[in-house]
């Protein structure tokens, strides 16, 4: 039971630390205060506890699938504000006051999203051992220690970020943003996929013999790049299309703020 | 067992239909024989009190089913061969596998 909610919660902890500490990376660099954090943990968990009581309702949407349409929403809109945001960092806009309030109100949305996808799952699992006091007690320490954990690897990722060369960080967060949200896009496709939303067809491959998901690269794979190990042509072309997208936007943006400050 | 859990209603949808129930955080039947390359929709009933979540990496399939509810998973068209799955919440006890054939 201890394993299992180690497990359960530093996987749903995992993704949501990456994308806070990409963020927080980047804001700190772009002389933005870091408050915005605080109203994202704090929306975001009310969230996550609102839609994990809503559940049972949610599930009966749309012949039973309700789950899996509004997940992929969140993905969607998840992936969304990645993409606004990838484009804003991609530039210097260190004189520009009115922006920095815009790109905070972003970032505690997409990050409350996240948070609420992510958490209602673990409120659902921590609310099941809740009648049984050693259970509850067993599945909540094993919860902190997963999201310690998960927590942890957030504050290395955002210290190791923020210990590169600054000229590195804008291109390598635009990567890593681009990463994330490309997996977004790819989950939204398999909710849709089982569902039945979208059409389900064979894998296009299987890696599960050389990198199982369920092992630790897997999961840490999942985690940053939303490793598949073996997804269907729809599935890829969501990611791949969802990651190509975030890149000529990011470029785009770039190349017509430069040519906007040279004139 | 095929029998018992082929459950056709080839009028709403073409697609075969099979049941599962949690009971116990057990899955049962915690075998089912579906035909491989045809789309499968499973229904899933958690007959406990408590949440669990349907998933396995094979499949590509991840739900959570509430307590005293019922899920609906489509899957499929699978190649032959064999798809274990589990309940997350209770991976130790709540396994299952699906063969495809």
């Amino acid at each position: 039971m201890l394993l299992t909610s180690v497990i359960i919660v530093l996987r749903e902890v995992l993704e949501a630390a990456l994308i806070i500490s990409v963020l927080l990376a980047l804001s700190r660099i772009a002389g933005i205060r870091l408050t915005w954090i605080r109203w994202a943990l704090g929306t975001g968990t009310l969230a996550a506890i609102i839609y994990a009581g809503s559940t049972a309702v949610v599930s009966d949407w749309f012949d039973g699938v309700g789950q899996e349409v509004i997940n992929a929403l969140l993905q969607v809109a998840i992936y969304v504000c990645l993409v606004i945001l990838a484009m804003y960092f991609s530039v210097d806009h260190r004189a520009e006051e009115g922006k920095y309030l815009r790109l905070r109100l972003l970032m505690v949305i997409g990050v409350s999203l996240a948070i609420m996808r992510e958490g209602s799952e673990v409120f659902i699992y921590l609310s099941g051992s809740i009648s049984d006091l050693s259970q509850f007690t067993s599945v909540l320490t094993g919860g902190l220690v997963g999201a310690g954990i998960g927590i942890s690897a957030g504050v290395l990722a955002y210290y190791l970020l923020l210990n590169l060369r600054r000229d590195i960080l804008p291109y390598l967060s635009t990567v890593l943003l681009a990463f994330v949200a490309a997996g977004m896009a790819g989950q939204a496709a398999l909710l849709l996929i089982q569902a039945d939303w979208l059409p389900s067809q064979q894998a296009l491959w299987d890696s599960s013999q050389w990198l199982p998901e369920d092992s630790v690269p897997g999961q840490l794979l999942y985690a940053l790049i939303g490793y598949e190990a073996s997804p269907t042509p729809v599935q890829a072309t969501a990611y791949f299309g969802g990651l190509l997208l975030l890149l000529v936007l990011v470029a785009f943006h770039r190349y017509t703020q430069k040519s906007r400050a040279s004139d | 067992m095929l029998a018992t859990s082929l459950l056709a209603l080839p009028a709403i949808a073409a697609k075969p239909v099979f049941e599962i129930e949690i009971r116990n955080h057990l899955f049962e039947p915690s075998e089912i024989v579906v035909p491989a390359n045809t789309k499968i929709k499973l229904i899933i009933y958690n007959r406990d009190s408590t949440a669990e979540e349907f998933e396995s990496y094979e499949l590509n399939r991840e739900k959570v089913i509430m307590g005293n509810r019922k899920a609906v998973v489509f899957i499929g068209p699978l190649k032959p061969g064999t798809y274990p799955f589990f309940g997350e919440f209770n991976p130790n006890t709540a396994q299952g596998t699906i063969v495809a054939e």
